[in-house]
């Protein structure tokens, strides 16, 4: 199966999907680019899997079109088309070996039976699987289990594999351990991969493109860093973590820089990135790792800058969570601090700071 | 058991399994011995067995009553299963009363399923009484008692793995008998476990449909018990008692063997 | 291939029929079609030598009306409820026992009990008969240890028939009822007891009204069957013991009277539908999910 430089591997254009009741997927057209991870992310209930699912064929759209490789697949039943799915509950064949479970689409795929036991001594080797063969499901840890499901579906070499929120079952230590295998696993087999999640870290942290989906619309498409650093919506930046939220209203007073109003009087300055309107009610965010803490007397030019006292610290390791409560308005602004030696002065609760971040830290959000 | 109340309960649960198993170790034990009203101890004998064996109306009555019991359960569990299946899978209309009706053979009285059966038989569909009836007057009983047990372990299976062999390359019916069948085994089995002693053991609903030449196990121990207890009786109704345990036993290597 | 296409639309639109099918044609025909016929033959008559006419008629409706019927129907019912009630009292405790004190035995305790099911009813009823006759076990015992001169007529009386339905459907009861106190959540003792209930009170505060469905569901499976038994008065009661499922044979085979047997029929399944409906409203979804 030829795929030409730029066609993607899997397309969905217009795609609409209902349940009674509910639109799951509504108009979401996207394109899939050969050879990567794509991620969609979102919360529960936005379509994320439903999407995956329509990809896969377990479900059938009411409108638009599905193509993989560029050949319209709607009609095409799911064992048909050349795509693999990993499912959140693994489902492993809990009556069959490892190997069976591994083996059994060649052999549905009719496989010489010399061939599909190379395939799958191949495989169970890729996934430091060997040995464990003859084992069955209930007898593997949770990462081995993952790992045989990722198997059966490689072994099978499809166009794409589907992962539908793979590691969610697994604890954090081990689903971070996996998640750099996943994209190993990818980059070694360099099959294109649609990855569903609603773990943004995961997303971010393996992921060459998402699409983050709120109430079965895509929200926005971009590479990790584009959907951290400039989320285009407020959903977005607060799905993302983003815990400062300005909202009110922009004044465009030159071509490089937008102010925005907020709702209490504050005034933010971000630099016009996006194309916004004067008068336009928006929104801006700015990460907590972005804001600079000083102490209350620093004399300091700043695009941005606010007093207030701390009134909340929680330490979390690498960084310690402040909450600094604003003078004169009833605004709490969160703030990252470092806990390297020697990075941060040392504040304590209750303490006046000043707080600050540049034009190029503010993330204007529409809608 | 040092509280008063684990005592207690002790002493009633084992009277309880006292009532529950007297008669039939009576039974069994005077099945072996050498008395022919079988109500005496007059030492051990195996006599009546082979008596029983030797006898060709007990030996006919036997068979009749597995071979209604094997088709039985062999039906029963394949309609069942995929009845089962049906019901769980789908929603139609009719569904809930499909449901009920299911329902019906396991609550009414034997007396009234037999009737209505016999009657049934005789005036509206002209169905042969012997074979025929008792059959499918034990398949109508066995089918619901295997859809019931197979719809419970049903809901706990993880179906994602029937879209896992679809996602694999396999059409509808490979999924069935790779996946499907294989991953319900144990309720099949456990349904075919309780059907097949009800089968061989059903007295009221096989008399009502049997035909007049017809006897099955239970059918010739009724009639004998006209003439008052025999040892014969004993020996036969130790067969009764012995084939579940030996199901119990068949169950407990299978078992182990995992 | 017409054909073939055919068969893909229809499948297409109703999936379930391959499954489903067959068992709605049985069911509608062997278990449906039977009940129909007998509410219709209810409504008929005989006429001379048994033949049955197909006059629409009540007579068999009222002829159970008359005061033996109506005697018969009244002691099933009594009966019903007694061994209902004392099945609930023999297996309440046993099923506790086996849950709070079974320990690794439980299953092989619960299989102990649940044995006697898988014989054969009629044999289980000739081993009890056996030992209550006057030749049986308990008179040899009474009769050895001289605590009786002769022997007792202990069959043939309403006595014993209790005592043989309750044995008869006495693994009805505690299955239910094991499976419920089983599910319970051995933390909501524990916090009771913590909180300083004593062992009594904490059953009736909180053991019995969580298995409450259990034990409408043991209810429900040992009255329902014992309205409709006939073989423990026909092997073990007397005259004066005859329950209504007695009647119903004895119409149908004995004297023929089909039309008759098949009122009688009917108005014990309306008794148990009711039951079943009144349970049900009373018990809610869990009792019928125990049952099924």
């Amino acid at each position: 199966m030829e795929n030409s430089e730029g066609t993607p591997c899997v397309e969905l254009r217009n795609v609409v999907k209902g349940f009674p009741g509910v639109t799951a997927v509504d108009h979401v057209s996207l394109k899939v680019e050969q050879g990567k991870i794509f991620s969609l992310l979102g919360p529960s209930g936005c379509g994320k899997t439903t999407t995956l699912r329509l990809v896969a064929g377990f479900e059938t759209l009411d409108e638009g079109d599905v193509l993989i490789d560029n050949k319209v697949v709607n009609d095409i039943p799911a064992h048909k088309r050349n795509c693999s799915t990993v499912f959140q509950t693994l489902a492993l064949f809990p009556h069959m070996t490892v190997e069976e479970n591994i083996a059994y689409g060649l052999e549905r795929r009719k496989f010489p039976k010399d061939e599909i036991k190379n395939r799958v001594g191949e495989a169970l080797e890729l996934m430091q699987l060997s040995g464990m063969g003859k084992r069955r499901p209930s007898q593997l840890s949770g990462g081995q289990r993952q790992r045989v499901a990722l198997a059966r579906s490689l072994v099978l070499r499809p166009r794409i594999l589907l992962l539908d929120e793979p590691l969610a079952s697994l604890d954090r230590k081990l689903r971070k351990e996996m998640q750099t295998e996943v994209r190993q696993i990818q980059q070694e087999v360099g099959i294109t991969f649609l990855y569903v999640t609603h773990d943004q870290k995961e997303a971010l942290s393996i992921s060459d493109t998402i699409a983050v989906m709120g109430k079965g619309r895509l929200e926005q498409v971009g590479t990790p860093n584009e959907i951290y650093e400039t989320p285009r919506t407020m959903f977005i930046a607060d799905f993302m973590g983003a815990t400062n939220i300005f909202l009110g209203k922009a004044i465009t007073s030159g071509s490089r820089e937008v102010q925005l109003e907020s709702e209490d009087g504050l005034r933010v300055i971000a630099t016009k990135n996006k194309d916004i309107r004067n008068e336009e009610i928006a929104g801006i965010s700015v990460h907590p790792e972005r804001i600079e803490v000083l102490p209350e007397g620093t004399d300091l030019e700043a695009d941005n800058k606010f007093r207030g006292k701390i009134a909340e610290m929680n330490y979390q390791g690498d960084f310690t969570e402040v909450k600094i409560c604003l003078n004169h308005v009833d605004r709490f602004i969160t703030v990252h601090l470092s806990n390297e030696p020697g990075q941060n002065a040392r504040f304590s609760l209750g303490e006046g700071v000043l707080l600050c971040w540049s034009r190029h830290s503010s993330n204007i959000l529409i809608g | 058991m040092k509280s008063l109340t684990g005592k207690t309960l002790l002493a009633i649960a084992t009277l309880t399994y006292l009532f529950m198993w007297v008669p039939a170790i009576m039974v069994i034990v005077f099945s072996f011995s050498n008395d022919k009203l079988g109500v005496r101890w007059e030492g051990f004998t195996l006599r009546w067995y082979s008596e029983i064996f030797s006898n060709v109306a007990v030996r006919d009555a036997f068979g009749m009553s597995l071979t209604v019991a094997v088709i039985t359960v062999v039906v029963s569990t394949a309609v069942g299963t995929l009845a089962a299946y049906g019901l769980y899978k789908y929603k139609f209309r009719g569904r809930e009363a499909l449901r009920m009706s299911l329902l019906l053979p396991i609550i009414m009285p034997a007396v009234i399923t037999g009737g209505a059966l016999l009657v049934f038989f005789t005036r509206v569909l002209n169905v042969p009484l012997g074979y025929p009836s008792i059959l499918i007057a034990h398949i109508s009983f066995g089918t619901p008692l295997a859809i019931f047990i197979i719809l419970g372990r049903m809901a706990r299976i993880d179906w994602s793995l029937e879209e896992a062999s679809a996602d694999l390359g396999a059409d509808r019916l490979t999924t069935w008998r790779k996946i499907t069948i294989p991953v319900l085994l144990p309720a099949i089995i456990a349904s075919a476990i309780l059907i097949f002693p009800w089968s061989f053991g059903d007295f009221t609903i096989t008399f009502f449909v049997a035909g007049a030449g017809d006897t099955t196990l239970p059918i010739y121990v009724f009639s004998a018990l006209r003439f008052g207890e025999t040892a014969a009786i004993n020996a036969i109704s130790t067969i009764f008692v012995a084939l579940p345990v030996a199901f119990l036993l068949l169950m407990g290597f299978y078992k182990r063997k995992k | 291939m017409f054909l073939r296409e055919r068969i893909r639309e229809l499948l297409a639109k109703y999936p379930y029929l391959p499954s489903v099918g067959p068992v709605s044609i049985w069911v509608i025909l062997f278990v449906i079609a039977p009940l129909g016929v007998i509410l219709y033959f209810s409504f008929l008559t005989t006429g001379d030598f048994g033949v049955i006419l197909h006059i629409f008629t009540l007579e068999n409706y009222l002829a159970m009306a008359r005061s033996t019927v109506v005697e018969v129907f009244l002691r099933t019912l009594l009966f019903s409820t007694a061994i209902s009630m004392l099945c609930l009292l023999l297996g309440y405790p046993l099923a506790y026992f086996i849950v709070m004190y079974g320990g690794r035995w439980k299953i092989l305790l619960v299989f102990l009990v649940v044995l006697p099911e898988w014989t054969s009813y009629l044999i289980r009823l000739y081993a009890l008969r056996s030992i209550v006759r006057s030749g049986g076990l308990i008179n040899s015992v009474l009769l050895s240890l001289g605590l009786i001169s002769s022997p007792l007529p202990l069959l043939y009386n309403p006595f014993t028939v209790v005592v043989g339905l309750v044995y008869g459907y006495l693994p009805l009861m505690v299955l239910p009822l094991y499976a419920s106190l089983e599910g319970l959540d051995p933390s909501l003792l524990e916090a009771s007891g913590d909180l300083g209930a004593t062992p009594f009170r904490r059953f009736f505060t909180v053991t019995l009204p969580l298995t409450k469905g259990g034990v409408l569901a043991g209810i429900l499976l040992t009255f329902i069957p014992a309205i409709g038994d006939w073989l423990v008065p026909l092997l073990m009661g007397g005259p004066g013991t005859l329950m209504v499922g007695n009647l119903v044979f004895l119409h149908f085979i004995d004297v023929g009277n089909i039309p008759a047997g098949s009122a009688i029929g009917m108005a014990l399944t309306v008794i148990i539908l009711l039951m079943l409906y009144f349970c049900i409203r009373a018990g809610g979804k869990e009792a019928t999910e125990r049952i099924i």
